[in-house]
Formats: C-alpha cells, sequence, structure tokens
C-alpha cells in the first residue's frame, strides 16, 4: 500500500483530502505544520508528499527546500497544494523543484487521479 | 460588538484567530505563536494599542498597531469568516485611527496586498492613499550555484551585525515599515557582505542566515550600474549559501530588483503601501 504524507495546516483541507481518498487503497499520514512533516517524512519515508505552501511554523517552500536535500528522500515526489493563484502557485512549485502543483479549491473529482498519476511516476 | 486591546489576550489566542482571519485569503500566510511573538517583537507592535473585536466571547476581528517614533503601523488586519459584512473592519480601523490619534503621531502607515480589493476599498475610505508597491520576492536554494564567469570580484569583506547596522542607517530611499532600521536592530545576528567589482561596482548587502533560510536580505550599490552591481553582490551572497531558501520582503521596483531577477530570484506576490496623514496631531 502506497503510503502519502499530506502536510497542511487547515483541518477543513486535511478532512476533504482524506474524504476525497478514503475509497483509494492509500496510507495517509498527516502533519499539521512543517517541522512535524520533516519529522514524519524522514521517519515514515513516504510514496508521496503533499504540501501547503502556507504553513504556520515554516514556509512550505523551506521545508521542501529542506526534503530535497534529505538523500533518503531525493526520490519521493512532492507536490505544492495551495491557494496561491495559479500562475504563481505553479511558478512557485517549478522554481522549489516540485513534482506538481495543485490549487486549491481541489477538484475533487479529478484529485484522486492526480494523486494516481503522481504515484505512478514515482 | 466591543473592541477590547490584544494584550488582553495570550498569542495562542491572538494567532488562532488571526489563522482564521487568512483561510481564505488571497495570499495564505498562517502564523503560529512563536511566530506572532517574533512579529510583535521586530516591528514594534504595541498589543496595549492593538485591537480586537468581540461579539460577546466570541472573536470577531483583530488588527495589530506598530508604533515608532512620530508613527504607526496598521498591520495583520482581519476578519474571521464569521464576523464578516457587520461592519468590523470599519470599527477595527475606528480604534486603531483613535489610538494612532492619541499617540500623536504624523502619519499612519498600511500595506495591503495588490488584489485584496475589499481591504483596499476599506482603506480608501479611511484616508488612505497609495504610496508605492512593493515586491515580496523568493529564491529558491541552488546547489550549483557558482558566480557568473562575467563577475570580476576585486574583494569581498564579511562584517558582524554592528556593522551591518552601520550599512543599513545609510540607505539613500526610504525604507517601508519592515525594513526601517527598528527593525533590523531587533533582529539577532545579521551579517553583511560589503563588495568591490573590479569595474570599479560597490555595494553591500546584509541579511540574515538561518540554518533553513536567508531573510532581511537587503542591497545597496554605491558604485556603478544598479542592476548588474546588486546581481554581482547576490551571486556570490548566494555562492556562500546555497543551501538556504531566501525570502526578501518589500523591495522596491526599481534597477536593483532587475538585479535580484538577474540573480534568480522570482516575484511572489506585490503589496500597495498606503499613508494617512493625521492632520490635527
Amino acid at each position: 500500500m502506497k503510503t502519502i504524507l499530506q502536510i497542511e495546516d487547515n483541518l477543513a483541507n486535511k478532512l476533504l483530502i482524506e474524504r476525497v481518498l478514503e475509497p483509494h487503497p492509500y496510507r495517509l499520514l498527516h502533519a499539521a505544520d512543517g517541522e512535524t512533516g520533516v519529522a514524519l517524512a524522514l521517519d515514515e519515508k513516504p510514496d508521496l508528499i503533499l504540501i501547503d505552501m502556507g504553513l504556520p511554523d515554516i514556509d512550505g517552500q523551506t521545508v521542501v527546500t529542506l526534503l530535497k536535500q534529505i538523500p533518503d528522500l531525493e526520490n519521493v515526489p512532492i507536490v505544492a497544494v495551495t491557494a496561491w493563484p495559479a500562475d504563481t502557485a505553479e511558478k512557485m512549485a517549478r522554481r522549489y523543484g516540485c513534482d506538481g502543483c495543485i490549487t486549491k479549491p481541489i477538484d475533487v473529482r479529478q484529485f484522486p487521479a492526480k494523486i494516481a498519476a503522481f504515484l505512478e511516476n514515482d | 460588538m466591543k473592541i477590547v486591546p490584544a494584550s488582553d489576550f495570550s498569542f495562542e489566542q491572538l494567532v488562532d484567530a488571526y489563522n482564521q482571519t487568512r483561510v481564505d485569503y488571497v495570499v495564505p500566510m498562517p502564523m503560529n505563536a512563536a511566530r506572532l511573538q517574533e512579529y510583535v517583537r521586530v516591528y514594534d507592535v504595541d498589543l496595549s494599542r492593538s485591537v480586537v473585536a468581540l461579539d460577546g466571547e466570541v472573536m470577531l476581528g483583530l488588527g495589530l498597531l506598530g508604533v515608532r517614533n512620530g508613527r504607526s503601523w496598521i498591520t495583520r488586519l482581519g476578519v474571521l469568516p464569521d464576523g464578516r459584512r457587520q461592519g468590523t473592519g470599519q470599527a477595527l480601523m475606528d480604534e486603531l485611527l483613535h489610538q494612532s490619534d492619541a499617540l500623536t503621531v504624523d502619519k499612519v502607515w498600511l500595506e495591503v496586498i495588490k488584489g485584496n480589493t475589499p481591504a483596499h476599498a476599506l482603506f480608501c475610505k479611511n484616508g488612505f492613499t497609495e504610496t508605492r508597491e512593493l515586491i515580496v520576492a523568493r529564491r529558491a536554494p541552488n546547489l550549483k550555484a557558482e558566480i557568473p564567469d562575467d563577475i570580476h570580484i576585486k574583494s569581498v569583506t564579511p562584517l558582524d551585525h554592528e556593522d551591518a547596522i552601520i550599512l543599513l542607517s545609510h540607505r539613500r530611499k526610504r525604507p517601508n515599515w519592515l525594513n526601517e532600521i527598528e527593525s533590523f536592530q531587533h533582529v539577532k545576528n545579521l551579517s553583511a557582505l560589503v563588495v568591490e567589482l573590479l569595474d570599479g561596482g560597490r555595494g553591500w548587502v546584509t541579511y540574515h542566515a538561518g540554518l533553513l533560510q536567508l531573510t532581511r536580505v537587503s542591497v545597496e550599490v554605491t558604485v556603478g550600474n544598479p542592476a548588474e552591481v546588486t546581481a554581482a553582490i547576490l551571486h556570490i551572497l548566494h555562492q556562500r549559501h546555497k543551501r538556504q531558501d531566501t525570502i526578501t520582503e518589500n523591495l522596491l521596483d526599481d534597477a536593483t530588483w532587475k538585479g535580484f531577477k538577474a540573480a534568480g530570484y522570482f516575484e511572489a506576490f506585490r503589496r500597495i503601501e498606503m499613508k494617512k496623514p493625521l492632520v490635527d496631531s
């Protein structure tokens, strides 16, 4: 079973993603801030990381920067899930070496297929 | 609705309310209590003059007031979803302006994120006028960062915090509140590089180097083409700090910004700086 780590401080967004992915055979982990997210990523070595760029303790961009520099995690795809305007979000994701970008509010019908595609490319 | 001082609440309570004001914001900027505490300290926010709007025990909104010699600064003003469309924003503004008036400051400053039309309209209605646009920029780390071949360095002199503050006190353009000398004086462990190029270009950069992030990057060109010398200085900085993510706030949209872009920075978003003279003071 593939493991997905969601780093997201907003409870409503966390619950929405959990609900949308519930019918799918994934193990979902959650961290509500950047520091916990990095710790969980190191401990669990997930197959995919979904990260909100606006986190309360450390900027999402900085968390991505750190994760990308950890050899054990260098092949784990990281997808920015962000409320930034689409063009800014994509630019941000590309510059920080994310493997993709999904803007909020998420399209609940397309979201599982997008996640499956990121996991397939892994 | 009643308006009470923000100092009646803990940082945890304030940050919880603040984060709720930003849930659907144009640029999400959540904080935690430690970040808010640092913000209050560095930017001279006076919580006893900052305000919270309450309906009974329920927080509807909040606004912070920074106070420095002869001027005040409205920041982090926000209304929770449940407090909207009932005049909460105006009630917060009224009290923050009243507090500023009581301090006999000459001017009240604030910034609004470009594109936040309701907030901009509120500030215009309250007599604020635009002064300039400010850029919040980021630069992703580049582990392979090298200094381009066409940059010929004569000397690079690293300086410590005290010298960085001296350099910052000699800037030619008026800095925004976040980048005023008072803010930098509250930051620990600033660093600086003074750079001389073989073609005669000269300038300096001050910055704060954290473990993961470079912040508070400020560049001043003293001799030479502002864009080219800025780019050279920043290439030198990032060659020394390859692993860190960089964020720098409230840059002016001038020739120096071209140098930032040439060194790999990109615009995250813009703020509009606004001011209101308090004529009666």
